[in-house]
């Protein structure tokens, strides 16, 4: 025993050390011949988020000129993660793609285990020398579809229907109210939080609800196209979130949509050149990077609103922040001082909402 | 204000509707005996059912009829396993949720029904579709089938005390059979019900874990049929009532409102509790096997 004692130590420092300095400095396998498989959260036609990353899949294995390799429908447990990522980096895989928040932990703990493999994870939150989280800035794009619905409102009223009040999602709130002030200053929004990502039971009601208060225009950020379908259903219009929904109702008239090819395009050239620096808290996108953009516009969008939101698009891309002060809080709290603009930390953290904003 | 509350039974009988008749569905079941979880799985294998007739055109009555059939297809195999091999209730009735849920997200991924809008059952009176009226005579058709006919007292005495029910002359493994498939229509047909009347589309876990609820829900009604109606339009209403308030920009606790069914049910259960045992309608069998050479 005392002779274990001595030992342990030792040994847990060698591990320590031939576990990490190799890490630091290891080739990645993917210089020279990069070989990306991806694992899906969802399945491939789930019509939003999983199916955006299987779509950049298919692109990217026309411009890469190779298979790509994917697994469907993977859940958010180190149980089911592992063994399809050890399965596609013992056939010869070495660039793992995620696709999910839940994913994090089991990735970060597989990047330390192979440091040799380049791992991406859209929606994650860890990062590493050979990990890197990815996430887009939606509200840009939420904020161009909003300019839409603001476009589009004749009661003023616009109601939006949201998964569970967090950074993320706020932010797409907010800017959405932002960007409709752009066309209409007297547009309000309602907001209403279904609790779930996916449950058409309370998104129908949500958008039902949103609609009897008088909204005629209805944004989302939630994962199925139920509130488009339903604002079908009433005659009145629609924005999506994801992916184009036009496809799932005629209501749709914009979409903030996931373009993961041309980052993931860029990101593996990249790591096949050797030279991918990745960010150490995880790669935010703007539309200028194309990870995110706008399908925009749909039949019931005038010309020269069309235009304006262009317009905007392109002064996003030149630099402008969807969150520059002034800027204040349904309470009356200055948020944004005059000149300043939303830093990164407080994206995450968001958890107020501009004025005019109702629901909570 | 007014609008409100207008609005708001409006838009009640469509959620409570797949509360009551699963929940009338499981009572059917756990009367005789056989405790079943499984709920979410047969409601996920009634919806995909009602989704798939609707989509290719079948209209929305058929489409019911096809979901719960459904409901007594998936049945049939927890009936097997918990009644005729014998496996543990709990197992069984966890194991249909899982199966039903990889079944049917396989199902609609191949045969690429996810995301496809379809138009269900119509409103025919007061904005109310047919169910709604059909719903309280189901529930007045169970509770005449367990109280009021010779079938229902040996349904009952089988989940009371097989032992005995056996010695009168009554084949329990049939009964419980029965009871089971009975139950697995009206739980698929509740889960037809969402997709077919409520949501029109098909995404995976549709159901979204009311399958649960109408468990919770069973417990709140002890095992009476009429309660679980009540039960169910209270469940329903709060269901119906979160959103509403929220987009008319009320202040509300959400998290709480979303918590008040399960709360209503732990008050029922501890109430039940201390009451005992001259309230508590639970069949004393419930869960439990029937071995004729056992002796228990």
């Amino acid at each position: 025993m005392k002779a274990l004692k001595g030992v342990m130590p030792t040994l847990a420092a060698s591990t320590i050390m031939l576990g990490l300095a190799p890490a630091a400095q290891a080739e990645l396998a993917a210089v020279g011949n990069p070989r990306p498989a991806v694992i899906l959260y969802g399945p491939t036609n789930d019509g939003g988020w999983s199916q955006s990353i299987d779509e950049a899949r298919q692109l990217l294995e026309e411009t890469l000129g190779t298979r790509i390799a994917q697994a469907a429908e993977i859940p958010e447990t180190a149980t089911a993660i592992r063994p399809a990522a050890e399965l596609f980096i013992e056939r010869g895989a070495n660039i793992i793609i995620g696709s999910a928040f839940g994913y994090s932990d089991t990735f970060a703990e597989l990047a330390a285990e192979f440091p040799q493999i380049m791992f991406f994870n859209p929606a994650g939150t860890t990062n590493a020398q050979n990990l890197q989280s990815v996430y887009g800035r939606t509200y840009e794009t939420h904020y161009l579809c909003g300019m839409v619905a603001g476009g589009l409102t004749e009661s003023g009223r616009i109601g939006f229907v949201a998964a569970n009040p967090f950074g993320l999602v706020n932010w797409t709130v907010n800017a959405y109210l932002l960007g409709a002030r752009q066309i209409n200053p007297d547009v309000e929004l309602s907001v209403v939080f279904t609790g779930s990502w996916g449950d058409p039971v309370r998104e129908r009601a949500a958008t039902q609800a949103l609609i009897e208060q008088g909204a005629d225009v209805i944004g989302q950020h939630v994962d199925t196209p139920t509130p488009q379908i339903v604002a079908a259903e009433a005659g009145i219009f629609a924005t999506g979130h994801h992916r184009d929904l036009s496809e799932f109702s005629a209501a749709t008239q914009c979409s903030s949509v996931w373009t993961w090819d041309l980052y993931l395009g860029s990101a593996i050239e990249a790591v096949s050149a050797g030279t991918f620096e990745p960010a150490p808290y995880g790669a935010f996108l703007s539309i200028a990077d194309g990870a995110v953009d706008v399908a925009c516009c749909g039949p019931a969008v005038p010309d020269d609103l069309a235009a304006r939101v262009m317009e905007a698009r392109e002064a996003i891309i030149g630099g402008m922040h969807v969150f520059a002060g002034p800027l204040y809080d349904r309470d009356g709290t200055l948020r944004v001082a005059e000149g300043a603009v939303l830093d990164d930390g407080a994206l995450w953290g968001m958890d107020w909402f501009v004025a005019g904003v109702t629901g909570q | 204000m007014i609008d409100l509350m207008g609005f708001w039974l409006i838009s009640l009988p469509g959620f409570a509707v797949p509360f009551a008749l699963a929940a009338i569905g499981l009572i059917l079941c756990e009367r005789a005996g056989v405790l079943n979880l499984g709920a979410e799985g047969f409601m996920l294998m009634g919806a995909l059912a009602g989704v798939g007739l609707t989509l290719n055109g079948t209209g929305a009555p058929v489409a019911l009829m096809g979901g719960a059939l459904a409901g007594v297809a998936l049945s049939f195999v927890f009936a097997l396993l918990a009644v005729g091999m014998r496996v543990n209730h709990v197992i069984a009735g966890l194991s249909m949720v899982f199966l039903a849920q990889a079944l049917t997200s396989y199902i609609a991924t191949s045969q690429r029904w996810t995301n496809n809008a379809f138009e269900g059952l119509r409103p025919v009176l007061y904005g109310q579709d047919a169910m709604v009226f059909l719903t309280p005579v189901l529930v007045l058709a169970v509770t005449w089938l367990l109280f009021h006919t010779r079938f229902g007292l040996a349904l009952r005495a089988v989940g009371e005390n097989p032992a005995a029910a056996d010695a009168a002359g009554i084949d329990v493994t049939t009964m419980r059979f029965a009871a089971v498939l009975l139950g697995g229509a009206l739980v698929g047909l509740a889960g037809a019900y969402l997709t077919v009347a409520v949501t029109q589309v098909w995404v995976d876990n549709v159901v979204g874990g009311r399958g649960w609820i109408a468990i919770a829900l069973v417990i709140f009604a002890r095992w009476y049929p009429w309660r679980a109606l009540a039960g169910a339009v209270l469940f329903g209403g709060i269901e119906a009532l979160i959103p509403r308030i929220s987009a008319a920009g009320f202040d509300v606790p959400r998290y709480l409102m979303q918590a008040t069914p399960y709360l209503a049910t732990l008050g029922v259960m501890i109430w039940t509790a201390w009451r005992r045992p001259t309230s508590s309608a639970q069949p004393a069998a419930l869960g439990r096997h029937h071995v004729r050479e056992a002796r228990g």
